[in-house]
């Protein structure tokens, strides 16, 4: 029945009229157009519109079938073309996010259910070994001890408090899993992140610091926490992110505890750390509670430590009032590779 | 055959099957198989894709099959497409895929 379809890809900023029938085609669907789609493959019988199948980076949205082509093959087709377009791209192993009641449609497409928020939505991933074989890989790191922390940071940039945090954390557990946010959408590169708690917590004893990875703090499991400059983050954002935690990571390393640093500046972050508390503790889950330890941020001068503040002094254009919140490393990157871009940016600031 | 890249072959279409391989991580041979009609045919689905795989030479990678029912030549012929296509190799020795 699907024979006569025509699919193609579509980048729904080149063409404004096909945008406006996909936004149509999903909004009979009762879903949004949502911004960050580079491409959608579209189905077409005749001159009519009747799929759609949105890609964002690996993460696949978006999807949708005119109500009176249901149940035809159409839909099967449709998620063939969308795979293979995203290995066109590099993407072999995605993420799809979707409603509860559509997962078992998609399990059939080569999906697998990572993690839902009941009622309102689901992640999956195309692969039935993924999430299994990092587990696998992190158990493999698992340390003996009855109080086991885990902090994920993002370290944009590395900061006098993230170290405070770790050290704090370090002293109080058995062991602590240390994990840096991969993703690499930030101001500083993941590379120089990385390398900069490498080297803030050389010397901090029975610590492993570890490379983040899809299933935390990505773009996959959080996807608005990188866009935080645009707005507040809706509730099922944080709370996939938290069950991946939860159900996963935190078995597969035995974590019992998990740290944070208060947080005054970012809304986004704040959210985080609220939901944080419901998600690890409260939230009904075959795994068990991490406990949430919501460490008071240390202070400089009277001002709290923080990467955002760090990043606002960046681009404020005051360099010199960085040097009192950050380690001597941070300070040295800043000035070596960050600060001349601000300056050659803001001519203003340069004499 | 060694798997360089990550590849693709086939459809989700009813009586076909979408084969992925990627890289091993380990150098271990991983396969994994899913099948709408695993109770009846797992075993043998297995068998056709492991042959299929010693005979391309392949002895490391991740080979993911999600099987829709396919019969054995199907189910040959995709293995064989995403193995070449993930293999990076052009100089192909059909006589030992037939």
């Amino acid at each position: 029945m699907s024979d006569d379809i025509e699919f193609y890809a579509i980048d729904p900023r080149e063409a404004p009229q096909e945008r406006a029938e996909v936004r149509e085609l999903l909004a009979q669907c009762d879903l949004d157009l949502e911004e960050g789609i580079e491409t959608f493959v579209v189905g077409r019988h005749g001159r009519r519109l009747v799929a759609c199948a949105g890609l964002d980076h690996n993460i696949v949205k978006c999807v949708a079938t005119a109500p009176d082509w249901r149940g035809s093959s159409l839909s099967l087709t449709l998620m063939s073309e969308i795979v293979h377009l995203a290995l066109e791209r590099g993407h072999l192993h995605l993420f799809l996010y979707t409603r509860p009641r559509n997962v078992e449609f998609f399990a059939g497409c080569g999906f697998h259910a990572l993690a839902e928020v009941p009622g309102h939505v689901s992640l999956m991933e195309n692969t039935p070994v993924g999430i299994s074989g990092y587990c696998r890989r992190l158990a493999a790191e698992r340390r003996p001890g009855q109080r086991i922390g885990c902090i994920v940071m993002n370290a944009n940039p590395f900061t006098r408090g993230h170290e405070y945090l770790v050290r704090l954390a370090a002293a109080q557990c058995d062991w602590l899993h240390l994990f840096v946010v991969r993703e690499d959408v930030s101001q500083f590169s993941y590379r120089d992140r990385f390398a900069l708690v490498h080297k803030g917590v050389a010397g901090v004893p029975r610590l492993t610091l570890h490379h983040g990875s899809e299933y935390m703090v990505s773009r996959a499991s959080f996807p608005d926490y990188f866009f935080k400059e645009k707005g507040i983050v809706g509730d099922c954002c944080t709370a996939i992110d938290l069950l991946l935690f939860r159900d996963y990571i935190a078995p597969a390393l035995g974590v019992t505890h998990r740290f944070v640093g208060t947080e005054p500046f970012c809304a986004t972050t704040r959210k985080y750390n609220a939901d944080m508390q419901y998600w690890l503790q409260q939230a009904p889950s075959a795994a068990p509670p991490v406990a949430v330890v919501e460490v008071p941020r240390t202070s400089c001068e009277g001002v709290p430590i923080s990467a955002s503040e760090v990043r606002r002094l960046l681009r404020a254009g005051h360099p010199g009032r960085i040097a009192s919140l950050v380690p001597p490393d941070t300070l040295q990157l800043l000035n070596d590779k960050y600060s001349p871009v601000f300056r050659r940016e803001r001519p203003e600031v340069s004499a | 055959m060694q798997i360089v890249k990550e590849a693709l072959a086939g459809t989700l279409e009813s009586s076909d099957l979408l084969v992925k391989v990627a890289p091993a991580a380990d150098g271990r041979l991983e396969l994994v198989i899913e099948s709408e009609v695993m109770r009846q045919f797992g075993a043998q689905i297995r068998r056709v894709v492991a042959e299929t795989l010693e005979r391309l030479g392949v002895t490391a990678g991740l080979v993911v099959v999600e099987d829709k029912g396919a019969l054995d030549c199907a189910i040959r012929a995709r293995v064989q497409t995403a193995v070449l296509r993930g293999a990076g190799q052009v100089q192909i020795d059909w006589s030992r895929l037939s």
